[in-house]
Formats: structure tokens, sequence, C-alpha cells
């Protein structure tokens, strides 16, 4: 596909009326670009660089509230407050996935068959799903924060960084819990070949060997076995408990976070419509805000009260020229 | 895909190398464009957190200078004037500037004027100037279409302006494509041959250079065609998805109102029919609305099983599934819903105004002979108190225009009964179209009736008997691609421009029907490109058009014609 930069084009015509410009501009204006470009050179490169990136050094450029309208001179501001929440929760959903990645090594890991008793991989799939589903529990909670309220162009800004961030640790939960299920799958049908192969193992024993001299000790062989895969089953019963608890969990934040989340190929889901809903929005809110204003004024309930009050005492007086009188 | 693959393309270029968040600014053009081709959540995947149209943002005044702005505008003097009232009052913190069609010199001048502060990082021309519907057919959604029926010298600054949006528009389709095309129009129509013309122009002398692309060994055909060559097809009612959608209830930008339809729950009031992002949509678009009917059903039946086995859940492993499955059954849902709304909605339109009825006697008046029959059939239909002005009016067109030479008494009478039934109808707007679009205007063969070959295969034809009366019109498009495919379009009928010349098949053909395409046409498109002859075909027009539309298009032109008339 065909583009043309016009770029140098651009920046040539700029240089040139720059050039004409300058000497014939005012003492006034001079001074302002001044002051405005020993503040502003600094801030420019910082606004260049990515909000996201870990480590950035926050000068303090300019000690005007960002929220100000500038007069003339652009004094670049630091970003609002909640772009600190959003790129926590961004930091987190980076660690989440890059833990996953470790999950699934170790899950893989743990379903090979082993020499060991497999308990340190059982430890560390424990502790890294939890880790996981505490990271995206916090993240869950912090993104509520992000709501705002009032019609703006901030709070647009604001509800539209939430759903990014909704929709990313919707997919991560997903793919935990995708994970999970296979594990969780493929764990279930080691514990039956487990307990088939013992069960066999057993049933050949009893069937081959018939002698009572042999009987005995058949006997307390069958019994250490089966108390070893007893004690196996009651193991994988419990790491199969602990997946389904922190299934759960994830479902329970999956179906927080599905309202925030946009259903691709909706009407929600068209640039034009959220345009015209913007404006729309924001006419209501000021309808509402001036039916508010109105009620508000009328204070039909503190006209009540008043009334209420009014009349308690007129029955009080009553009441007491009642007693008098008899 | 190719048209909305280049789109996408192009918006995907302006975000890649801009890091941080940033705001997308846009005109009401533009909105458009972006629209049909990305969805807001793919904005939010590209760190786009705000979007808005470029006359809103200038009333606001706070300051975003954490935001980087990126700004997509058709180049028109408006939009620099709202461009350099924003540059000198910089509210973000730098301003990529990106332009739909090419910007003149005394433009940029403009604008690099008013950037005092610097704040302009890149200025660049990204030609994605039309809005792709579909995968093959784009449309430049204008809002006045009528001046292409008025003669040049009523309003010609409306028409300059009109010609100019179109040249600009396929400039930019054939930009978008990379190629430079070879160019025919057709011969009867003064407005296509000047658009021909005036391409032309653009694409071998003014900006030769940016249209100088490596030359394959065929270059392609662009054929500008003129919508009156084929009036019968916006006139007539439709029975595949997409088109009778468009003819019942309207389709603008891919998206349908229902609001004016009825009582209908507030998801549903307003739905998105994208070949792209709906499946369903995307098998069934050109069915015709018997078979629709048949697999809504099954979809519906598919989705109540689901339904059902989602309300049995025992296990916790049956937990599992269902919120594993929740979004997919979400979706599905309200894709389910959103067909079935818009199936109930037509075919409550279809009873109340006789549609079938209406639909069978316009089939026979724009297929078969016989005008006799067809004098008789119309006048019953005129007759019938149930039936609505505007399908009278249809079918009084129809009978016009087929039988404008035959018998002229009967069609005086058929335009005093019509004058006298509908209260509405404007004097005279079939006897202006017969003017514009009569017999001796058009080019091509429309009914088959001039050239011994389509005679005989329209005998043929009747003899082997149709499959679906209803369906049975073929818009004369098709003809005119199938000539194109066997390499025997006239010269005599379609000019070319200059001294272009060209042997043998093109291999890639776009047609422009200047006053508009229909989807009826589109769906022809689809079908033949789907066939494997060879050829790829694009098709896009002026606006997209439906039975209201065309006529009022031909109402607002005969409106002006006549203050004209009476001026002079």
């Amino acid at each position: 596909m065909a583009t043309r930069n016009r770029t140098w084009l651009f920046n040539k015509y700029r240089d040139a009326l720059k050039g004409a410009r300058a000497p014939t501009s005012s003492s006034a204006a001079a001074t302002a670009k001044l002051r405005a470009s020993s503040g502003g050179t600094p801030a420019i490169e910082m606004a260049g660089t990515s909000l996201l990136h870990p480590k950035r050094s926050y000068t303090v450029l300019s000690t005007e509230d960002p929220g100000n309208s500038s007069k003339g001179a652009a004094t670049i501001g630091l970003p609002p407050s909640w772009v600190d929440v959003s790129e926590e929760i961004a930091a987190n959903v980076q660690r989440s996935r890059a833990k996953m990645a470790e999950l699934g090594k170790a899950h893989a890991k743990a379903l090979m068959p082993s020499f060991g008793d497999g308990i340190e991989d059982q430890r560390n799939i424990e502790n890294l799903t939890n880790e996981i589903t505490n990271l995206l529990k916090r993240s869950e909670r912090r993104l509520q924060k992000l709501s705002a309220t009032g019609p703006s162009e901030d709070s647009n800004i604001r509800k539209n960084v939430q759903r990014q961030l909704a929709t990313d640790l919707q997919n991560l939960s997903m793919e935990l819990r995708k994970k999970q299920s296979t594990y969780l799958k493929r764990l279930r049908q080691q514990m039956e070949e487990g307990a088939d192969m013992e069960m066999n193992l057993n049933g050949n024993r009893a069937k081959e060997d018939d002698d009572d001299s042999d009987d005995m000790m058949l006997n307390e062989y069958q019994m250490a076995k089966l108390k070893q895969s007893e004690a196996y089953t009651v193991e994988r019963e419990r790491e199969i408990q602990q997946v389904v608890e922190s299934v759960n969990e994830l479902a329970q934040i999956m179906k927080d976070l599905s309202v925030l989340v946009i259903d691709q190929g909706t009407i929600i889901d068209r640039i034009d419509y959220n345009i015209q809903n913007v404006a729309t929005t924001v006419e209501e809110g000021l309808k509402q805000l001036q039916k508010a204003e109105r009620t508000q004024k009328q204070g039909g309930m503190v006209m009540c009260a008043s009334v209420l009050v009014i009349m308690c005492f007129v029955m009080l007086v009553l009441l007491i020229l009642k007693e008098i009188i008899f | 895909m190719v048209l909305v693959s280049a789109v996408r393309d192009y918006v995907n270029r302006m975000f890649q190398d801009i890091s941080g968040m940033k705001v997308l600014i846009l005109d009401s053009q533009t909105v458009s464009i972006v629209s049909v081709v990305y969805s807001q959540s793919e904005l939010l995947q590209k760190e786009v957190f705000l979007v808005e149209l470029i006359d809103s943002i200038s009333k606001s005044k706070e300051s975003m200078s954490h935001l980087k702005a990126v700004y997509f505008l058709r180049p028109t003097s408006e939009n620099i004037q709202y461009m350099r009232r924003q540059l000198s009052n910089p509210r973000f913190g730098e301003y990529h500037l990106f332009f739909s069609n090419m910007l003149k010199d005394t433009q940029i001048h403009l604008l690099a004027d008013s950037d005092e502060q610097e704040v302009v990082q890149q200025v660049q021309e990204f030609y994605a100037d039309f809005i792709a519907v579909d995968p093959y057919h784009f449309t430049l959604n204008m809002p006045s279409n009528h001046y292409y029926i008025l003669p040049a010298v009523v309003d010609p600054s409306n028409l300059q302006h009109f010609c100019d949006r179109a040249v600009d528009g396929i400039g930019a389709v054939f930009l978008a494509l990379k190629r430079r095309p070879i160019i025919r129009y057709s011969r009867t129509s003064d407005i296509a041959k000047r658009i021909a013309h005036e391409t032309a122009k653009l694409m071998y002398q003014q900006e030769s250079g940016l249209f100088d692309f490596r030359r394959m060994e065929m270059s392609p055909l662009l054929l500008i065609v003129d919508r009156r060559d084929d009036p019968v097809t916006p006139l007539l009612n439709q029975w595949t998805y997409q088109a009778m959608v468009h003819e019942l209830i309207g389709i603008q930008d891919n998206k349908v109102d229902l609001r004016s339809i009825g009582k209908l729950p507030k998801d549903q009031q307003e739905v998105v029919l994208s070949s792209e992002q709906d499946a369903f949509f995307k098998t069934n678009m050109y069915e015709n609305f018997g078979d629709i009917g048949m697999n809504i059903k099954r979809m519906v039946d598919d989705f109540q099983q689901v339904a059902k086995s989602n309300q049995n859940i025992q296990t916790i492993e049956d937990m599992a599934k269902f919120v594993d499955n929740y979004p997919e059954y979400r979706k599905m849902h309200g894709n389910v819903s959103k067909h079935v709304t818009l199936v109930t909605e037509m075919s409550k339109i279809v009873e109340e105004r006789k549609l079938m009825l209406v639909s069978e006697t316009e089939q026979e008046l724009a297929c078969n002979g016989g005008q006799v029959a067809a004098f008789e059939a119309v006048n019953n239909l005129l007759n019938n108190e149930s039936i609505s002005d505007i399908d009278r009016l249809r079918l009084v067109m129809l009978y016009a225009l087929r039988y404008e030479k035959e018998s002229p008494v009967q069609l005086m009478q058929l335009f005093n009964k019509l004058a006298s039934r509908s209260a509405k109808y404007k004097q005279g707007l079939v006897q202006f179209l017969l003017k514009q679009a009569g017999v001796d205007k058009r080019t091509g063969d429309l009914y088959g009736n001039r050239d011994f070959l389509n005679i005989a295969r329209n005998m043929a034809r009747g003899l082997k008997g149709v499959e679906n009366v209803y369906t049975q019109h073929q818009p004369l498009l098709f003809q005119t691609m199938e000539s194109i495919i066997k390499g025997r379009l006239r010269d005599v009928d379609y000019p070319y421009v200059g001294n272009h010349f060209q042997q043998g098949r093109p291999q890639e053909v776009i047609i422009f029907i200047v006053g508009g395409t229909t989807y009826e046409e589109s769906r022809s498109v689809a079908q033949l490109n789907a066939s494997s002859s060879g050829i790829r075909f694009l098709l896009g027009g002026t606006a997209v058009l439906n039975s209201k539309r065309f006529l009022k298009d031909l109402e607002e032109a005969q409106g002006i014609a006549r203050t004209n008339a009476n001026v002079v």
C-alpha cells in the first residue's frame, strides 16, 4: 500500500516560517518563550519516552497544576495519578505471564514418572498457582479503583484503560484455568492408572501363589502395597481438591471481570457507536444534574418536615390549653 | 479481504511506531472509514484510550499532555482550519498527522505556520479514503449523491465537488492497491466521461510519480459506469439477506438501526452486520429468505441445546466447564438474538406491505415480456388498497422503463392513476426518470431485447423455467462482467480514455458506478469472484442504494431541475 511522507516538506516550511517570525516577535513573547523553553526541553524528552517504561525519572518541571489551561506556552505536567494504578496492574499482568510459563513447565515435570515421590514438585506447583491467583486477585481489586464518575474526557480514557486491562486479566485467568484443568485431568488419569496397576498386581499375586506357606508372606506384602497405594491416593485427592479450589476462585474473578470486558462483534465494539454514546451521555448527565438541582431546590421533603413540626407544636399547645381549662 | 485488509494495514501502520497512551481524532467521514474495519477492542490493544471527533475536541480545554495525539482526517479546508486552531493551542504532548488523500502545498504551509510550539512529529498521507464495506465492495458514502443526475450547467460548483470526491476516492483505492489502471467509461454518460478523464489526468499527469508502480503484464481495468444505465436494480425489492435488510430497514456502515422499527430490548436496538466478524452472516448473506429461515432455525436449535446443558450443572467439573465456556455462550446468545430479531422484523414488514405479491409482478416486469399481462397486473395492484405508495410508484416506474415505447395510452392511464391514488407523489417523477434513464439514454442492453443473442438467451431461459420467481433478476452489471471475462466488452459502448488500449483480458477489474451501487450487485460480484474465472472484480460507488435512497435522489434532482427551469 502506498503512502507519502510529507514531514520533510512540513519541517522545511516550519523552519522557514520560524526564521521569518523570530526577529519580528515582541519582547513579551520572547520572554514567555524563554521561560517555557528552559523547563520545556527536558519535558519534551520525558514525554517522548514510553509511559510504561520502568525506569523513569520524575523531574518536576512545572509548578502549575496539570489541570490548568496553560496560557500560551505548553507546560507539560505530570500524568494524572490513576496512570500509576494502571501501570501497576500492567506490570502485574506481565509478571503473571512469566509465572504462568514457569507453571506450565512445573506441571509437565510433575506429570512425568519420577523416582522420588515428587512432593517438592507439588509444593512448587502449589506456590506458583497461589502466587498467580493472588496477583490476579490483587490486580482485579485495583482495577475497580480505576472506575471514574462524571462525564469527562479523562473518565473516558480511564474507562477504556480499565476495559483493556480487564480483557488482559480475563484472558490470563482463562489460560490459568485451562492449564489447571488439563493438569487435573492428567492427574486423575494417572491416579486411576496407578490404582489399576496396583489392583492388577495384587490380583495377579493372589492368583499365582496358592501355597499356605507363602500366604502369610503374600498377605503382608499385599497389606504393605495397599497401604502405600492408599497414602498415594489420599495425596492425590488433596492435590485435586486444591486445584479445584483455585479453579473456583478464578471463576469468581472472571465473573466480576466479564462485566467490564467488551463483547467482540457487538455494537459496543464499534468506534462510531462509542463516539456517539459519549456525546449522548454527556448530554444526559447534564440533564440529570439540572433535574436534580431543580428537585432539590423545591425541597419537598424539607417542607413536609417543617409542616409536621409546626403541627406538633400546635398539638402541644392545644394539649396544654386543655389541661389548663380542665 | 482485499479492500478491508488494505484499510486495516493503514490503520495499523499509523500506531506502529508510536508508544505510550494515544488519543485518536477523526472527522465525520474518517470515523466511518475506520469503524467498518477496526473495532474498539483492537484500538484498546494498541493503547489508544480515547477516540474523538475533531469538532468536539476543539471545544474542550483540558490539557492532556501525557497523551500523544494521532489525527486521521480528510484533507478538506475545514479540517485544516480546525488543525490550525488546535496546533496554536496544543493540548497533547505530540501530534502525528495522517491525511487520507493528497495534501496541497498551500495546506502544508498553513499547518507549518500554526505549529509554533513544534509539537507535530510527522505529517503523512495514508490513502484510506473509502469505506470498505465488504471484501470486494467499497463506497464513498457521499451525502449529496443526486448531482450526478443533473447536467453540468445547472450547478457547476457542486458538480465539481462531486467529481472531485469521486476522483479522490478512486485514486485512493488504486494507491492502496498499488496499481495504475487502464480506464474505460460508459459512452452515453457525460459524468462518467468526466470522472474518467479527470482520474486519468490525476494518475498519468498530475501525480504520475506517485502512481508510478511496478507494471505487471496486464494493467488492471477501471470501468466507470452510470447508475442510469441500470435503473431497474435499485428499484426492485430484494430477497437475499444482506440486500433485503438494506432494502427494508437500511444498513449504514455495516450497522442496522432498528430503533424506528419497533419496541426492542436495549441491546438489540442497533446491531452490526459485518461479514468479517460474524461467521453466520458470512455464510448466509447471499442466501435467499427461505433458506435463511431454515438456517436460523438450525442455529437456534443448536443454541438451545447448549443452553439446556448449561442449566444441568451437577458436579464441579460441570461448573468449571460452564465458566470456561461462558464468553462463547454469551457471544452465541447475542448473535442468535440479533439474527432472529432481524428476520422477525423483516417478516413483519413483508406481511404488512404484501411484498410477496408486489415482488412477483416486479420480477415479471424486470425479466419477462408480455406487455398486456404486465399492464393488467400493475393496474390491479394500483387498485389494491393495501399496497403502499412507494410500492405503487416503483411498479409504475418499472412498467414505464420497460414498456416506454409500447402503448403510450396505457402508460398515461397508469400515470394518472398513480397521481390520483398517491397523495405524496411528486408530479412527473416517472417522466423525469424516463427522461434520464430511458431507452435512448442507456448504454448496454438492460432487458436483453436488442441483441439477437440476448433474445435467444432469454427465450431459452423462459423455456427452462426458473428456480425461484423472486430472485430471477440478474443486474446488468452481471452481463457486463461476463463480457469482460470473455474479453468481449465493446469499444463502441465503453470507449477507452486517451490512447490507452488493452489486448486480451485484464486480471483485475474495478467497476465504479456513479450514482451508487446496490447490494444485489455486490452479490453478483462476490459470486463471480468465487467462481474461478481468473479475474478478480471489485465494485465501488458513490453510495449504497436501496429504493428509498434512489427515489430520494431522483426527487431532489427533479426539484433542482425545476427551480432551475423556472429561473431560466
